[in-house]
């Protein structure tokens, strides 16, 4: 990079102030593993997790339980099951008790833990225990049915069951888990053989450790270093093949650390309430709310499933929630339930936004109705994720990702790899101590995303003089309307300011004329569904839009393709109109 | 007729049963609910403007005797039923309005069950009469478990939530356990009772599921919410209306009196369950045609 570019300077450290460190030390501890036994010292009677089903039941887990548990875990996963550090474990569940446990006790066993989306089907799942060559599975029982098929061909030698109800109060659990069973029917029947339960597998832990003198989990971590994988997290499935993106225990440690530091003294100590609504195998919600919140002590109220919304209701009535992060479509749907208008959470000191752009109506509403700024974030799970954040001390810009995390640096380069001018738009690209080491084992796939030493994200932004930056639109969905860029989040926010649209979706289609021609899917609010008409759209976007941006059709949708966090799926809005055609 | 120990066991039933109804809800579903109060206000006009009348029509037309016409009236004066709620979400209606129906007429009971009673039952002979004091006495010994039930959730949402399940289950055992140790004790009596009593007893429920629905489609609730009005303003609470002829009437005279709102009772669960099963079907088309125009798209108007 050219030492004069207006990113080699690092405007957006004056923003910082006196409340963020412009660079931060190295983190003390040598592995998540060591993080997370220092923070049982500090807060060990505390809760640590409580899991909220949507009819208010709970289980709760201090940070010594978890602590205890987690050891336990390790020795079985070590001792019993006879992995080796290094060894890979897939994690298959939704946002439940035995979550932190499981993947505490992988990393202090020294393994490598492997997020997996529970609600993939078999081939993907297959896909992912092939590629990751994961040799076990701990998968929640209620998508065990899928579990036969999918390890075909794999090196999983063992199973380990979950219940979402598992470590709840043996009363309310077995209650909640009859009616998920008998009544809703949602727990498959399975044929597989020699399946651990989780509590048993805790049993079977501890009975190893016993047999063994010197039982603690510490000879497992020992060569641990920041350099080690804690973690695949796997990317790009909605893309093409998903790929196994290494992070090490380094780069989970510097981004708790880089995030810890933005949010300032608005997280302090012991103090926190979080809500989780994201699923933890997500890597925003893994970072921020599992690894940083656990770190400061925080009560993380669990919710296994957000889908309906609510299912959220109970979690922020029964907990002085402090904390929220959430994707755009997770906060406008909070916004259009009465009980939390009514009652939104009093406690709250912030939220966090990222996963997908939010969207301005969306952020100025929810610091309305709640009185706690909404700070947007930008990530990427090569980055483990957190790369750009509003600064909750100082100035929000709207609609921007606000400024890079301590101890990071940020680029625009356009494609010829030199930084583009200042309020250019130019690929994003990212160099820090959270950047991760590669895709596991795909050399050419990682060396087409870093090269020179910066991660080229895919993402299109522009800086301001200041240093903020504000993210224009994936490269890939860009529109190009007679020449023109049209980035379709710009024409997403516009339909969004309309009062009678919930949410909308933006893509290009092929036109004779215009090469691309910009098409929008809108969802009305459902008292104003049929009485909104497409000229209406068309006419409000007109108030606020150059005309080549304006969509040339609305269509109306009940609902909008979304991946399991949220995020809207433009490429199969895309396909399904393309195949149409 | 029932023995004492079974009459203490059933008021001691009905307590847990508003117990568990009360550990459904909080202060803030309440609060929210009267945001938008059209759907329960509809709901209230059906329970005590409509089901009282219906009961004293239906007396007058088949022209049943005071010992019958009572057990009707008081039947149609009765609050809704908490089994109410199950068929709501069988039915996949509107779980919280027949919950908030439920539990806003049993609250007002205490103000609106005397009031009705009185009112329907003032041309019955004296003899025949439900005491006001009888009435609200039991109403309000069940509004304290019902109190005790809000409280409870409040301390610890656990708690609440079993208590909620047992009452919901205790519900449906105290019809059964009301059908299955009075009819064949008494069926004898139900051999000879003729055909006014049964049309009174089955006809009452299906009325009022008719009446309900066509009133709420009249004041333009949307035909989902329809359909949960019309079960819960069909549905009445049964084991209420025996307990309070139970605290009330003795001996023979108790018998014949409480003839009414047992045959209800056991018609109720059949004739709901036969509703509940027809809401059903028209619910899962409507969401399939939902569905349907997902997939589509659909041109606005």
């Amino acid at each position: 990079m050219d030492a004069v570019s207006p990113y080699h300077l690092k405007p957006w450290l004056a923003q910082y102030g006196s409340a963020v460190p412009a660079t931060l030390p190295a983190p003390e501890a040598t592995s998540l593993a060591a993080m997370a036994g220092a923070a049982t010292t500090r807060h060990a009677k505390r809760t640590a997790f409580t899991c909220v089903l949507p009819n208010g039941m709970y289980g709760n887990l201090s940070f010594a339980q978890v602590q205890a548990m987690s050891d336990q875990f390790a020795h079985y996963l070590r001792r019993v099951v006879g992995l080796q550090a290094g060894d890979r474990v897939a994690l298959q569940m939704p946002n439940c008790l035995g979550y932190p446990v499981a993947l505490l006790g992988v990393l202090k066993a020294g393994c490598v833990a492997v997020n997996t989306n529970p609600l993939y089907t078999a081939r993907e799942m297959n896909h992912q225990f092939v590629d990751s060559g994961a040799k076990v599975v701990v998968i929640v029982d209620l998508f065990a049915d899928k579990l036969e098929q999918a390890l075909v061909g794999t090196a999983v030698k063992q199973v380990v069951l979950t219940k979402v109800t598992d470590f709840f109060p043996s009363l309310v659990g077995g209650i909640a888990h009859a009616v998920m069973k008998h009544w809703n029917r949602l727990v498959p029947g399975h044929s597989l053989q020699g399946v651990h339960t989780l509590p048993a597998a805790l049993h079977q832990g501890t009975a190893a450790a016993g047999a063994v003198s010197g039982t603690g989990t510490g000879t497992y971590t020992e060569t641990l270093t920041h350099d080690s994988l804690a973690l695949l997290q796997y990317t790009g499935g909605t893309t093409g093949v998903a790929k196994g993106a290494e992070l090490t225990h380094g780069n989970m440690l510097w981004n708790m650390a880089q995030m810890r530091a933005m949010a300032a003294d608005r997280i302090v100590d012991g103090e926190e309430v979080v809500l989780t609504a994201l699923p933890l195998y997500h890597i925003f919600a893994f970072t921020v709310n599992f690894l940083c919140m656990f770190d400061a002590g925080a009560r993380n109220v669990l919710v296994p499933s957000p889908r309906p919304v609510q299912n959220l209701q109970r979690a922020i009535e029964n907990y002085p929630i402090t904390w929220i992060t959430g994707v755009n479509t997770l906060y406008n749907a909070l916004l259009n339930e009465e009980w939390f208008t009514a009652y939104p959470p009093r406690h709250l000191k912030a939220a966090g936004g990222g996963g997908a752009a939010m969207h301005h109506a969306v952020v100025e509403r929810f610091e309305k109705v709640t009185g706690a700024p909404l700070a947007e974030g930008y990530g990427l799970t090569e980055c483990a994720p957190v790369v750009c954040f509003q600064p909750l001390h100082g100035l929000r810009v709207k609609d921007s990702i606000g400024i890079p995390v301590p101890s990071t640096e940020v680029c625009l380069l356009d494609d010829a790899g030199n930084p583009v001018a200042l309020g250019q738009p130019g690929e994003l690209c990212v160099r820090g101590p959270q950047v991760m080491r590669g895709y596991w084992q795909r050399p050419e796939a990682t060396a087409e995303v870093i090269r020179n030493g910066w991660l080229h994200t895919g993402d299109v932004a522009v800086m301001t003089a200041d240093g903020t930056f504000r993210i224009v639109d994936r490269k890939k969905d860009m529109v190009l309307v007679s020449g023109f860029n049209v980035y379709p989040n710009e024409i997403e926010d516009a339909l969004a300011h309309h009062d009678a649209v919930m949410e909308a979706a933006v893509i290009g289609l092929p036109d004779s004329k215009t090469g691309e021609a910009v098409h929008a899917y809108v969802v009305l609010r459902e008292e104003l569904v049929g009485k909104v008409t497409e000229a209406e759209l068309l006419a409000h976007c007109k108030t606020l839009l150059t005309g080549y941006k304006v969509p040339v059709r609305v269509n109306f949708r009940i609902e909008l393709p979304k991946t399991p966090v949220g995020k809207i799926l433009r490429k199969d809005l895309r396909s399904e109109a393309l195949k149409k055609s | 007729m029932l023995s004492e120990t079974e009459t203490r066991l059933l008021g001691v039933m009905m307590m847990v049963i508003m117990l568990g109804m009360g550990a459904s809800l909080t202060f803030k579903d309440f609060a929210i609910a009267l945001r938008k109060p059209v759907g329960v206000l509809v709901g209230l006009l059906c329970q005590y403007g409509l089901m009282p009348l219906v009961a004293f029509l239906l007396a007058k037309a088949l022209a049943l005797p005071p010992a019958y016409a009572v057990g009707l009236i008081l039947m149609g004066c009765m609050p809704g039923g908490t089994t109410s709620n199950i068929f709501a979400y069988f039915s996949k209606s509107q779980l919280s309005l027949s919950i908030l129906m439920t539990m806003s007429s049993t609250l007002l009971a205490i103000l609106m069950v005397p009031l009705t009673l009185a009112f329907y039952s003032s041309g019955i002979e004296g003899q025949w009469q439900v005491p006001r004091a009888n009435v609200i006495q039991v109403l309000f010994v069940l509004l304290v478990p019902t109190v005790i039930g809000i409280a409870l959730r409040k301390w610890n949402a656990n708690v609440g939530a079993v208590i909620e399940m047992v009452g919901g289950l205790l519900g449906v055992l105290v019809i059964l356990f009301l059908v299955l140790s009075w009819v064949p004790r008494n069926s004898q009596l139900l051999m000879t009772t003729g055909f006014p009593v049964y049309a009174a007893s089955i006809g009452l429920g299906l009325t009022g599921f008719t009446l309900g629905y066509g009133l709420s489609r009249l004041l333009r609730q949307d035909a989902r919410r329809s359909r949960t009005i019309a079960l819960e303003t069909g549905i009445q609470n049964g084991p209420l209306a025996v307990l309070i002829v139970l605290l009330t009437f003795s001996g023979t005279q108790q018998q014949e009196v409480l003839l009414i709102p047992v045959l209800y009772s056991l018609f109720i669960v059949l004739t709901s369950s036969a509703v509940t099963v027809w809401f059903r079907r028209i619910t899962l088309r409507e969401e399939l045609a939902r569905d349907a125009a997902k997939i589509g798209v659909l041109k606005a108007a």
